[in-house]
């Protein structure tokens, strides 16, 4: 984990499946990436979490092969990547920001082109057209053209052209952008299942929850730079902030403050008539110990409101502006 | 087969499948120009078909007068136009005219060769009627030049009179004049055996201007797959980032071909045009194909967005197709004229010409040369012009 310091070369560790190291980018005078590094482990879900322009999608296009980098390097499955880079494209499934499906076909013959050009056929070809569009929830749609489709399911079988042919490392560039709620839950489970499954994900957004809900690791993202890196927890330590727990209701709620004082997770309490406002580390694991303390000490609690710091707090911390800035 | 090939045929089926779903292919590739050729042919058409029907003439003339007799007989021995000479006393050639029985009416006053043999001005009076027409135009047109050259035959005599000639030496220096051989002569006309009649000018030059338009269906899908992102999609396949570019240009050229030859079969049938040997035809199609999708590849290494392509593009095709002849004929000579010849549509068009008036493919050397010269410096072109799309 690093702060406001350029993060350390990534190591490729023996089973990585994606190591980027170093990596520069330059449009003109415009240094888009700036440096970036980091790896991913099978079945792990990392994230690259900043605002629009942050350097997201020009990192991820030297990832996916289509860009090359003016310096630095990156390896998938230990080997490096490139345009020319055939045989390490097949590793890769790529959902690009934009819906790149064809809108006069339809979402089958969609699948089984892209999957042609992935070099599968045959009864293979047609069975995992199948079965992802099942995964995508296309499959009493899939002889419609895709102009007819809505947005959020066009996003799906967006992402279902990217794991069509099974890749060991899926990259998701803003997938859920533009999208209903419903739909974006079903494109969120998705992600969870495939990494469940044992697929390495890099996921970019700039949607502070999605990043919390789905990535094991996140890198914060701003001017190109990677801000810092680490676990969603180990992130919001960065800040110094702890956590704060409101107990509300009645009786005595003064005797309350007392006893939970007491407890070690609470760094400072503060009473008033009605509620009981507590700073405490790791609310989740010591809110049963502080509902105990205050209840046997006679407050009669009517409502418990726990509030955490998140990735915006973290953000905001790290670049001094709000993640949609 | 291998995988490469594999990929080029599903990406070139895949975007000609989408092509004739999006059906914009079949209205300007097809539909368009065959509409166009025939308001063309409906609107041009007939003064391919101007032929000069007969006429008939009331003539009054001096039954003993030589000249008199020689000037009628020019007249109804016209070969453009079919003169009928209705004989008439000198008062009814204009009741002949005015009646309709005649459509024009020709009095040759008494003493016209006496006169011209003296040296005097030969005039006739001429009675034009409404039913005249181009006909009765040529038959003044005629008269008109018979009579200049009895004229100079007048002054000729009227100079040796002056000169102190004789009396029978003059008549005969007027006759002699006024007799000789025409100076300026017209024969029928006959076409260059290597320029296409209209109909098929109309044809072949509505198939080359909207080939442009075509070929630009498969060729510009590169700018559109680049805005909707399937560029990067396809870009990210496993297979040689080349293998996109050149689907575009197969589906571009399958396109052109069908197209083409769709064109200058129905319009041969419709507009009844011989384009002469089918092989030739066809090598001339894959030349003039081969050209545009190089043009087009260039318009898209220059254009941002497929919209300034789709512009660009038009107005090229208008400007290669106007200056081939595509809706008239235009002739120029110099620098301009070595600018034209270097067009590919016209170079395609003067094929077309060629194998119409019996050629082969041993005649085609020039038309072939110039359309796959341009193929081939336009296709140098379009790699060594940066890709102002993949920079914005």
């Amino acid at each position: 984990m690093t702060r406001d310091t350029a993060p350390h070369p990534a190591t490729d560790g023996p089973g990585d499946v994606l190591v980027a190291t170093d990596l520069v980018r330059r449009f003109g005078d415009l240094v888009a990436v700036d440096g970036v590094s980091f790896r991913i482990a099978p079945g792990e879900t990392y994230g690259l979490l900043g605002p629009n322009g942050a350097g997201k999608t020009t990192t991820i296009s030297m990832v996916a092969g289509l860009l090359a980098a003016d310096a630095g390097t990156v390896t998938i499955l230990g080997r490096p990547v490139g345009p020319h880079r055939i045989d390490v494209k097949r590793h890769v499934g790529l959902v690009p920001q934009d819906l790149a499906i064809y809108p006069e076909l339809s979402a089958r013959e969609n699948l089984l082109f892209f999957g042609r050009l992935q070099g599968m056929g045959g009864k293979e070809l047609r069975h995992r057209v199948d079965e992802v569009l099942e995964i995508v929830g296309l499959a009493d749609r899939a002889k419609d053209a895709t102009k007819e489709y809505s947005g959020g399911m066009k996003r799906r079988l967006n992402i279902g052209i990217g794991l069509l042919h099974s890749p060991t490392l899926l990259i998701l560039d803003e997938p859920t952008v533009g999208v209903d709620p419903q739909s974006r839950n079903a494109i969120l489970e998705s992600v969870e299942a495939l990494s469940g499954e044992g697929m390495a994900v890099l996921y970019t957004t700039h949607y502070m929850e999605e990043a919390e809900r789905l990535c094991d690791r996140i890198a914060i993202i701003d001017s190109g730079r990677v801000q810092a890196e680490g676990t969603r927890d180990e992130l919001v330590r960065l800040t110094g902030e702890l956590d704060r727990i409101r107990l509300t209701g009645t009786g005595d709620v003064a005797a309350a403050a007392e006893a939970v004082r007491a407890l070690d997770a609470v760094d400072h309490a503060d009473a008033d008539r009605h509620s009981l406002l507590l700073v405490v580390r790791d609310a989740p694991t010591a809110v049963a110990a502080i509902v105990t303390a205050a209840t046997r000490a006679g407050m009669s609690l009517a409502d418990v409101e726990i509030t955490r710091p998140n990735l915006e707090s973290v953000f905001l911390h790290l670049t001094g502006k709000a993640l949609r800035d | 087969m291998g995988l490469s090939f594999r990929q080029l045929l599903t990406m070139t089926g895949s975007d000609l499948r989408q092509r004739l779903r999006d059906k914009s292919v079949v209205i300007f590739a097809l539909v368009v120009p065959l509409a166009l050729m025939f308001v063309f042919d409906l609107t041009f058409g007939g003064m391919e078909q101007l032929e000069l029907g007969d006429i008939e003439v009331a003539v009054a003339a001096p039954d003993d007068d030589e000249l008199a007799a020689a000037l009628v007989g020019t007249v109804r021995d016209l070969d453009v136009v079919d003169v009928e000479v209705v004989p008439a006393a000198a008062d009814e050639v204009r009741p002949l005219v005015r009646s309709g029985r005649a459509a024009l009416g020709v009095v040759v006053p008494e003493g016209f060769g006496a006169a011209v043999t003296s040296g005097q001005e030969a005039v006739v009076d001429v009675v034009e009627g409404e039913s005249a027409g181009l006909e009765g135009q040529v038959v003044v047109a005629v008269l008109q030049a018979v009579l200049d050259r009895v004229n100079a035959g007048a002054q000729a005599a009227a100079a040796g009179g002056i000169a102190g000639l004789p009396p029978e030496q003059l008549e005969a220096v007027a006759r002699s004049v006024a007799e000789a051989a025409p100076t300026l002569g017209t024969t029928e006309g006959e076409t260059s055996r290597e320029q296409l009649s209209f109909s098929g000018s109309l044809v072949a030059g509505q198939a080359g201007l909207f080939l442009l338009f075509t070929v630009g269906f498969g060729v510009l899908g590169l700018l559109e797959e680049r805005e909707q992102g399937t560029l990067a999609r396809l870009r990210s396949m496993p297979m040689r980032p080349g293998l996109v570019v050149a689907a575009k240009a197969l589906t571009a050229y399958v396109l052109g071909v069908v197209a083409t030859a769709v064109l200058l079969t129905a319009g041969s049938r419709f507009f009844g045009v011989d384009f002469g040997s089918p092989a030739a035809v066809g090598v001339l199609v894959l030349a003039v194909v081969a050209a545009g999708v190089s043009l087009v590849f260039v318009v898209a290494r220059v254009a941002r967005t497929a919209e300034q392509a789709q512009v660009a593009q038009s107005i090229l095709a208008m400007v290669l197709g106007m200056s081939a002849g595509a809706f008239f004929p235009i002739t120029a000579g110099g620098v301009l004229g070595t600018i034209l010849d270097l067009n590919p549509i016209a170079a395609f068009m003067h094929g077309l010409g060629i194998t119409s008036g019996g050629g082969g493919l041993g005649d085609l050397g020039q038309p072939l040369a110039v359309m796959l010269g341009f193929a081939l410096v336009a296709a140098l072109a379009s790699r060594l012009i940066p890709d102002r799309g993949a920079a914005s």
